[in-house]
């Protein structure tokens, strides 16, 4: 019974030691600081911020792919969803205040897909950092 | 259990509905406010297009043109490519006429046909025509197989053969898909006018609604004479000339 128990106890311990290595993805520069204000990104109509922001990591692909037909093909403009401001707030800053490309190693989007094994292929053609004007 | 009179049921309820109007009213006026509007899909009822005069436009103009172009869109700076590798998305074409040896120049570039043939060879779709008669080449489906630029009579698309990098956020360009002008679509959708007529001072060239009678292009058409070029094809091209 007793080696049965400590089975068990490894088995709870080493799901706790899996739970605690899944670290939080580098946000990017101004996407910390909104979260730092206390700014609810992503937040949805009728929908908790937690749960918005789960439909958007899930879902941010078809969410893109959806608004990207309809802008190529149709010429809908503007909205929420748009890839150039993902890469607006998500993106960081090195030390000589260059901006970092949002797909580099361990940057906001390559954490994840990274993780996930799934390749990532908006940015072998649109920027991976903010507009020169910003 | 308590019996409802009627009384009572009027008094709730009139007080849940003015409850729930006041907190959602606000919720919505909250949200909609914060979330910004997507514009209205572009329809048939517009036709954009260009009148290029060949009289007018002198070749410093088309110098203009072509710079003004790269400058919006990125192209022409790619290191690797060599010769006919390299992007062209408006050209200086200079024609001769045999029998009198006039030369004139001319910029061209896409035509925006009404039925362009590189739609029709597209295998997957990529290469589509806007409603408003915009072409353009979706470069997510674009498999870079190129049919398009040999059914183009204008030669007017080129191919990226190398790995590009800082792309203009309006414009993404990439390695193994086919681009050409886009008539600076993410500008024709705000109302301004595309790069290269915004750099030309003259008149030489006109940019407009086809359709709309008051527009300026519309009325011009109307007074000069202008051509297609291989007007023979029966395209029905967006881009028009005149003197030529």
């Amino acid at each position: 019974m007793s080696r049965l128990l400590i089975v068990f106890l490894s088995v709870m311990l080493s799901s706790v030691v899996a739970q605690a290595d899944h670290h939080i993805p580098n946000l990017g520069e101004k996407a910390t600081e909104f979260k730092d204000e206390g700014k609810e990104a992503h937040k949805r109509d009728g929908m908790s911020h937690a749960a918005s922001l789960i439909l958007q990591r899930k879902m941010h692909p078809e969410l893109l792919s959806h608004k990207r037909d309809k802008t190529l093909r149709q010429g809908v403009r503007g909205g929420v969803i748009q890839l150039n401001k993902c890469v607006e707030c998500h993106t960081s800053v090195d030390k000589n205040g260059e901006f970092i490309p949002v797909n580099a190693p361990d940057q906001f989007c390559s954490t994840c897909h990274k993780k996930v094994g799934t390749s990532l292929d908006c940015f072998s053609c649109h920027r991976t950092t903010p507009a020169e004007e910003l | 259990m308590k019996e409802l009179n009627r009384r009572d049921f009027i008094k709730t309820t009139t007080a849940t509905t003015a409850g729930v109007a006041t907190i959602a009213s606000g919720i919505t006026l909250t949200t909609y406010a914060a979330l910004p509007k997507e514009s209205n899909p572009v329809t048939n009822e517009k036709r954009w297009g260009m009148l290029i005069d060949t009289n007018k436009l002198t070749e410093s103009n088309i110098d203009d043109m072509v710079n003004a172009c790269q400058e919006e869109h990125g192209w022409g700076d790619e290191a690797h490519s060599t010769g006919d590798q390299k992007a062209g998305w408006i050209k200086k074409v200079k024609v001769k006429d045999k029998a009198t040896e006039r030369i004139s120049n001319l910029a061209l570039m896409c035509q925006h046909c009404e039925e362009p043939p590189c739609v029709d060879v597209c295998p997957t779709n990529a290469s589509m025509k806007r409603e408003d008669g915009i072409v353009l080449v979706d470069r997510h489906l674009c498999i870079g197989c190129r049919y398009c630029m040999m059914a183009c009579p204008y030669d007017a698309r080129s191919f990226v053969h190398e790995t590009l990098t800082d792309q203009k956020t309006h414009m993404p360009r990439g390695k193994g898909t086919v681009e050409a002008c886009t008539m600076c679509v993410h500008k024709v959708d705000k109302g301004e006018a595309p790069a290269c007529v915004a750099s030309v001072a003259s008149d030489a060239v006109i940019f407009g609604d086809l359709y709309d009678p008051t527009s300026k292009i519309n009325q011009t058409l109307k007074k000069v004479q202008s051509t297609q070029i291989r007007a023979d094809l029966n395209l029905n091209t967006g881009v028009r000339y005149s003197g030529i």
